[in-house]
């Protein structure tokens, strides 16, 4: 409600005058107003972008039922519904229909409704979603025995269980005990993560000491400039070691295939609503239920399990399935080595500016520049980063310190490292103004008490300054943190790349890889809502992601605001 | 033409709703199964074509199934960054949804002394998609070239501008066609501008999109849309047309036997180039990889991500000359 700031301006204006409109105005009542409707109209966009987000994002792993459409030329699709719109037939095809449905559009000025099937079954069909017209619809079915399985390869399959083979025990519909068709799906799956760990882990850690071994031996030709002695001795002991190491391979490769044998003996199969059969390894499936059959625990159950998969596994199929882990781990390491990057710069250039430089013009010319740098668009940002830090710089330490993986660059290309330095340079200017703003809030009592107290300035600065600017420093740092996290344009450019499932920090030495590139959930968004195959299938995990990338942000932001708050806490009562 | 399109339209839309299935693409059964070899590793940097990313990147997954150590980084910007990071190695491969241009085939040329190889991974009948409810059954190239030109070089002498120019009636007649394509860096834009407008240029009205995926979004949220871009994104929003060579002609549909065939005028094969220099073997990884793509296992890849897989012929050609053995 509108303060009693205006009182004085109402009783002149009222002495003065009785025309109303300048009476308000001078009130300020409708700029009062105008601020409040600012205000509300801020506060309601945010939110309802927000709710959008929220309600997609949270609505899109839970299972929905499975309709089975019997159309009215005798045809039978499968299908979950996903949304429905209305449109206008043409008249021809109008003129075609029923004397009564033709009459139910024509009450409905026109519009008929149809709606949306996600069918599945690529790899049989060609297409994974239909639209079928609600007047082509004979009847609409929810058969309990319908099954919804999601698969590694070729995205959904929706249909019903023909036979299953556990091993030579074959069952065929009707007879199947689901009990053990779960436990042996649970023990397929458990092998299938053992043939991965084993894969990625134990092979992993081989090849690359394979590979180090190849490096180091060319290391030794570069610097002998040939086949010298001491190469061939190389040679020989490289060769000795990688004798081993492909022992030690293959003995893995057999545990690994002889696992993979075991999950062949495990197979389904399936069959689409029109008949058509799918043989499947159990190990292929990731889950499956019964999508017209479950309890709303159950499918809780369902729901709870995808996102559990979508935050801790590699992205299958182009990105459009599995999960994001990489991603998620990159935007949180790149921003992190970001933080670690400006946070020194720019509380080094702040102090100096607000405390050492003598004011004058050329450091107000230095402000400006700063200031102006925020302004900067961040591709240009990019442009820089690559160019300087990517080429330049990283093309530099590869020749001195890497020249045995030329002509592949190691730093001279995109990586986390110039990631985090391109847009710590991109973020410095907000850290430099919060700092300098938050140096200036510490009362000038203080500092000359503290001189007074025969403190140098280095020792007031250190112990009684700093302190006192530090919660104001970390809204600065917390601004800088945001805004980079959200930020994708330059990343584009300096490393982010579509697929790198490597992650940047592993087992391997020397663990903390700066080198790589790597996947941002940003860029993820991008990627999988401009570029995937299928727009449709993709738009959910766009709305999750970015669910996810707005919740990794909030959470980096809480985190710094309960620090800052200990720090402000520390202070209170601190006054002299 | 009008009789026989709103007849054709008719036809559509009657059958639409009642397609019980898109036709299903099958692979050559002459293709070379793929074997796994041992001791591969290393890492591959694919840097090209976005058209083509998608696809690189299921070849990329399968590739890695089976060799779990081979580190894989694949980045997809447009067929126009290919060949500088083929020349500056920062990738190993190329992919792109045009051939090299002289230009850049020269430029990889003065720095290694050779020309760098490509090889034919997948066909793309590259289609002109409409709304989903919109009638129209066919266009001639010229009338594709006036409706996305301003020069029109293939020879019609009036503009297209609006649905009723190229002879649609009712709601359709005064509404203004809304353009969909994609931006210069994109292969499929340096395609279609060749192909289809005879390298005339294009209208200001073209919205330009990121991605082959947002053109197919573009048209369908936008009835009165036309755009361009791989028969991969298809979705159940949006129509390919069929195209005649010449107004007049016989319609073609974008599909798989059509554009084997060369009949359907503007297919093209989607390529990966490389750096491999004649005189020496090309490193596991890499040979492994390229023998990957062209197997029965790689082209399975292709028919997932809606393209249209290459023939065994093609594919023992290709091979020959990387003088690779499968």
């Amino acid at each position: 409600m509108p303060p009693d700031s205006g009182h004085t301006f109402t009783t002149s204006g009222a002495a003065r005058a009785t025309s109303r409109p300048t009476d308000l105005r001078a009130r300020g009542e409708p700029f009062l107003w105008g601020l409040g409707g600012a205000l509300a109209f801020g506060v309601m966009m945010v939110a309802g972008l927000l709710l959008l987000v929220l309600w997609n994002g949270f609505a899109t792993f839970y299972p929905r039922p499975i309709h089975v459409v019997t159309l009215v030329n005798g045809d039978v699709i499968a299908g979950e519904p996903t949304r429905t719109e209305d449109f206008r037939p043409p008249a021809t095809e109008v003129a075609a229909l029923p004397a009564a449905v033709r009459a139910g559009i024509e009450t409905n000025l026109g519009f008929a409704d149809r709606t949306l099937y996600r069918t599945g079954n690529f790899d049989l069909y060609g297409d994974d979603f239909r639209w079928i017209t609600d007047y082509a619809v004979a009847r609409v079915a929810t058969p309990p025995d319908l099954y919804l399985f999601e698969r590694l390869e070729w995205g959904a399959f929706i249909g019903r269980i023909k036979s299953v083979d556990l091993a030579g025990a074959t069952f065929y519909a009707g007879g199947i005990p689901l009990d053990r068709l779960v436990a042996a799906h649970d023990e397929a799956r458990r092998r299938w993560r053992q043939i991965r760990e084993i894969e990625h882990d134990e092979i992993g850690r081989v090849n690359q000491q394979i590979e180090s071994e190849r490096l180091a031996l060319r290391k030794v030709e570069l610097r002998s400039g040939g086949p010298a002695t001491d190469y061939a001795d190389a040679a020989r002991r490289t060769d000795a070691r990688v004798v081993t190491l492909t022992g030690e391979y293959e003995g893995l490769a057999a545990r690994a295939a002889a696992l993979k044998a075991e999950n062949a003996r495990y197979t389904i199969t399936l069959t689409e609503i029109g008949g058509r059969e799918k043989s499947q390894n159990l190990a292929d499936i990731v889950r499956f239920y019964p999508a017209n059959d479950l309890s709303v625990l159950a499918r809780l159950g369902v729901y709870f399990s995808r996102w559990g998969e979508f935050l801790t596994a590699e992205p299958r199929e182009a990105n459009t399935e599995g999960g994001v882990l990489p991603a998620i781990f990159g935007t949180f390491a790149m921003t992190l080595l970001m933080v670690v990057a400006v946070a020194p710069f720019g509380v080094m250039t702040a102090l100096y500016l607000r405390e050492y430089a003598r004011q004058g013009r050329l450091v107000s010319i230095v402000r400006i520049s700063v200031n102006n740098l925020a302004g900067v668009p961040s591709i240009v940002y990019g442009v820089f980063g690559l160019g300087f830090f990517a080429y330049i710089v990283g093309g530099t330490i590869d020749q001195v310190f890497f020249p045995e993986r030329l002509p592949n660059p190691t730093f001279g290309t995109g990586g986390l490292l110039w990631s985090a330095l391109t847009l710590a340079l991109l973020t410095v200017p907000v850290v430099i103004v919060a700092t300098e703003e938050a140096l200036a809030a510490v009362p000038r009592s203080m500092r000359e008490g503290s001189l007074a107290c025969g403190a140098s300035k280095w020792q007031t600065i250190h112990r009684i300054v700093l302190p006192r600017a530090m919660p104001g420093i970390m809204t600065g740092l917390i601004l800088a943190m945001a805004r980079g996290a959200g930020e994708v344009a330059p990343l584009m450019l300096v490393g982010v790349v579509k697929l790198a499932p490597e992650l940047p920090i592993d087992g391997i030495f020397p663990y903390i890889h700066f080198e790589r590139s790597f996947m941002h959930l940003g860029f993820h968004i991008y990627d999988v809502g401009f570029q995937s195959r299928n727009s449709e299938a993709g738009k959910p995990m766009v709305f999750v992601t970015t669910l996810l990338l707005i919740a990794l942000v909030a959470l980096m932001n809480a985190t710094a605001i309960v620090v800052r708050n200990r720090l402000k806490r520390k202070f209170v009562g601190g006054q002299f | 033409m009008n009789r026989k399109s709103a007849l054709a339209a008719f036809a559509v839309v009657l059958t639409a709703p009642f397609a019980v299935a898109a036709q299903t693409v099958n692979l050559d059964p002459a293709l070379p199964d793929y074997k796994q070899v041992s001791g591969v590793s290393g890492s591959i940097k694919s840097i090209g074509s976005d058209t083509l990313n998608n696809l690189m990147t299921l070849w990329a997954e399968g590739f890695k199934a089976m060799y779990p150590n081979v580190k894989i980084e694949i980045e997809g910007k447009g067929s126009g960054t290919a060949p500088p990071a083929l020349v500056a190695g920062t990738a190993q491969f190329g992919p792109m949804s045009r051939p090299m241009r002289a230009t850049e085939a020269d430029e990889f040329e003065k720095k290694f002394g050779y020309k760098p190889v490509a090889m034919r991974t997948a066909v793309d009948a590259l289609a002109v998609f409409v709304h989903k409810d919109n009638p129209i059954a066919c266009l001639s190239l010229q009338q594709v070239d006036a409706i996305f030109s301003k020069t029109r070089k293939s020879g019609l002498d009036k503009d297209i501008k609006t649905w009723g120019d190229i002879g649609m009636t009712g709601e359709w007649a005064a509404r203004p066609m809304s353009l969909y394509g994609r931006n210069s860096a994109s292969g499929t834009y340096g395609y279609f501008k060749e192909e289809a407008m005879a390298n005339g240029d294009f209208k200001d009205s073209v919205k330009e999109q990121p991605g082959s995926s947002a053109v197919v979004q573009g048209i369908a949220s936008d009835k009165f849309a036309i755009g361009y871009s791989g028969i991969g994104y298809k979705t159940a929003d949006v129509r390919a047309v069929a195209i005649s060579r010449k107004t007049g002609d016989k319609c073609i549909e974008a599909n798989a036997d059509n554009a084997y065939s060369g009949d359907y005028a503007i297919a093209r094969f989607l390529y990966v180039y490389f750096n491999k220099n004649p005189n020496q073997p090309l490193d596991p990884a890499r040979a492994e990889f390229i023998k990957f793509v062209l197997s029965k296992q790689g082209q399975q890849g292709v028919i997932k991500d809606g393209y249209f897989p290459v023939t065994a012929p093609l594919v023992m050609n290709d091979l020959k000359i990387l003088g690779l053995m499968m």
